[in-house]
């Protein structure tokens, strides 16, 4: 185990290099760029023995890397914002083939530089598990668990773990490296390799071919692997803290100071760091506030929501995305798994750092005060442009 | 918590001046993080980077808004009100200018210390990148940070003979800082000048990015274009009557292409007095 103070894209070449990985390819833009500078560099020292291909463009890197892990070799890609968008084709067949590979999203808003979460809040429909990530060392960690949980013979799924661009991306921290003979010994080489027989002749391959059959077959069971992706990173989060000593809630939230908290804020990425110096000042004042950290969008966490509803009062739902016309995705997803209780706490919307608006901690302040306000039946306003 | 800002140019190492402070801090036990100001940044532009330091894991996110301590890199952005703007009262500014402490014409409730690190840079690294070179007199000054964890942090950066040069430069701005003192001028003057300027050079007045500013001999001149057709800033414009070159210098910011191109060294680089 080492310490470096490293930027958020090295955190992720890191956990690349301590994973092994195979295959990787990745075709640069900013702010993901430094990823493809690092795993060159690692591969230009010969730091282990992979491959690297440069492609002329997101979508070969997407068809590299799906191509390599047909074979059951370990890959790795990563892109940002519109890479993410001329990436979507491929990834709809990585999902439908149900190959384990992990992608790097560095986020960059789909109308322009700056971070928020519309590159991978736009690829909902592509049949990967998606998580969002806080920090540098969570990013190392995430996607070390990201193998882990992909290559799990139970489900056998891409992941996609997204963090924020420039503000953690370019970012300088503290990070722990685990031991290389830790990683190896608790993630073994990728022995998720897929049947490539035509399903007519094999039926337990996800490959399927054009000959007939139940059209919605593969529908159904690729919905059920990415569901079954919950139970599988909540058993990875355990392993993981058993050898590392770090976890992260249990994968799919991460509560902060909930214990006397009567209202909850939803956040995920970087801001949920902010949010969690936003809760430490509110709590100091007796707010009975805290956070509930997001980590897997896809597959939703409902049944956690479903118990902590239990014992709130209100959940204050900050969005990093909007789908215009029809909101913020978290916010629908959230009342969504709500609707079966039978008593409900209050739900507000908040629209933030959207095109990479700064969200400050007196932002979440103004959060906590209006939930709390509204959780005590107090007149306040649904969504809120923050 | 200690919050601090860097005012530099792109390409004066602003940002890797934060990352090695960040990593010192780290090295002497104490969480730190290091942010870039990312926007339309490039040589020359002026740019922001901050850190925070703190004895438990930095949680927020938002950028550095009233810092303890202001660092300028640029001998010309130092002239600026702005940079101890939202500077907390009783804070500390530090300066690369060639002035004294006693000259500097910031106002307001602060410390000041300068270090000329740009001559310093140019004498140790040759080039006038000035973030390590005003690193030692960061240490000197704030007492934040021991000398020996910058250099520690600078050889795990920068390994080699560049790092020992970086080290040569740390060691003379250590000794070369001046000041702290209470700044003289205790009315803040007005803020005039916005340090930073949107979007590209053309349409901008960038004349204060130049640490060198060309300078055109007719006599040599041959009237061959060269310069002309090489400055990326459109800021050479063309004589058809005398057939020769004229610097519109709002437009240009230093970078010495032209002078780098004329086949007949007709261009010269003069370093600008500050």
């Amino acid at each position: 185990m080492s310490y470096e103070v490293m930027v958020g894209n090295k955190a992720a070449a890191t956990a690349v290099k301590l994973a092994k990985v195979q295959v990787a390819s990745a075709f640069p833009i900013t702010p993901q760029t430094t990823i493809t500078q690092y795993l060159s560099e690692m591969y230009a020292a010969g730091e282990w023995d992979f491959d690297f291909v440069n492609v002329e463009g997101e979508l070969t890197s997407q068809v590299v890397v799906q191509a390599a892990s047909r074979t059951g070799a370990r890959t790795f890609t990563c892109t940002s914002g519109p890479g993410l968008l001329y990436m979507h084709h491929p990834m709809v067949r990585t999902g439908g083939f149900r190959l384990p590979v992990v992608m790097a999203i560095v986020h960059r808003n789909t109308k322009g530089m700056q971070p928020d979460h519309s590159d991978l809040m736009s690829q909902q429909w592509t049949g990967w598990g998606h998580q969002y990530v806080e920090h540098a060392q969570e990013i190392l960690d995430s996607l070390l668990m990201a193998y882990k949980v992909a290559e799990d013979p139970r489900i056998r799924i891409p992941i996609a773990v997204g963090y924020d661009g420039y503000v953690l991306s370019y970012t300088a921290e503290p990070v722990e490296i685990p031991a290389q003979e830790a990683v190896d010994e608790w993630l073994p080489p990728n022995k998720a390799i897929p049947s490539i027989l035509p399903d007519e002749v094999d039926p337990s391959t996800f490959a399927r071919g054009w000959g007939g059959g139940d059209p919605q077959m593969p529908w159904k069971t690729h919905h059920e692997a990415v569901m079954k992706i919950e139970d599988v990173l909540k058993d990875t989060m355990d392993s993981f803290e058993k050898t590392f000593g770090r976890r992260y809630g249990n994968g799919m939230i991460e509560p902060y100071k909930m214990d006397d908290a009567e209202c909850a804020i939803i956040a995920m990425g970087t801001i949920a760091g902010t949010c969690k110096a936003a809760v430490d000042k509110m709590q100091a004042e007796g707010k009975k506030v805290g956070l509930i950290k997001l980590r897997s969008f896809i597959p939703f966490p409902v049944k956690d929501f479903q118990e902590w509803s239990k014992k709130l009062d209100g959940f204050a739902v900050v969005d990093r995305s909007i789908c215009p016309g029809k909101g913020g995705p978290v916010f629908g997803k959230l009342r969504a798994s709500l609707y079966d209780l039978e008593e409900r706490p209050v739900t507000l919307q908040f629209h933030a750092g959207l095109g990479g608006k700064e969200v400050r901690v007196h932002d979440f302040e103004m959060i906590g005060d209006k939930i709390l306000k509204a959780a005590k039946g107090g007149k306040v306003e649904q969504v809120t442009w923050v | 918590m200690i919050e601090i800002r860097l005012h530099g140019r792109g390409g004066q190492g602003a940002v890797t001046a934060s990352r090695i402070i960040a990593t010192a801090a780290y090295e002497e036990g104490k969480y730190s993080q290091a942010i870039p100001m990312y926007g339309t940044e490039r040589r020359g532009a002026p740019l922001t980077a901050f850190v925070r330091i703190d004895d438990v894991r930095v949680r927020e996110r938002e950028l550095v808004h009233s810092p303890d301590i202001s660092v300028v890199l640029d001998p010309l952005i130092a002239k600026e009100q702005a940079v101890v703007d939202q500077l907390k009262p009783g804070g500390l500014v530090l300066l690369n200018t060639a002035y004294a402490p006693e000259e500097v014409k910031l106002g307001g409730d602060f410390k000041v210390a300068t270090v000329d690190a740009t001559t310093i840079a140019l004498e140790t690294l040759g080039r006038p990148i000035t973030n390590t070179a005003i690193l030692g007199a960061f240490a000197k000054i704030t007492g934040l940070l021991k000398v020996e964890s910058i250099e520690k942090a600078i050889k795990k950066i920068f390994p080699g003979r560049l790092g020992d040069m970086n080290i040569a430069a740390i060691k003379r701005s250590y000794d070369e800082v001046k000041g702290p003192i209470q700044a003289l001028v205790k009315d803040a003057p007005e803020q005039k000048v916005d340090i930073h300027v949107g979007g590209y050079g053309v349409l901008k007045d960038v004349s204060s990015w130049r640490v060198f500013t060309p300078e055109i001999d007719e006599e040599k001149c041959i009237g061959c274009k060269t310069c002309w057709i090489f400055c990326p800033e459109t800021a050479i414009q063309w004589d058809e009557e005398k057939n020769k070159p004229w610097i519109r210098y709002e437009a240009c910011k230093g970078c010495g292409v032209c002078a780098n191109e004329c086949p007949v060294d007709a261009i010269e680089m003069v370093r600008v007095e500050v």
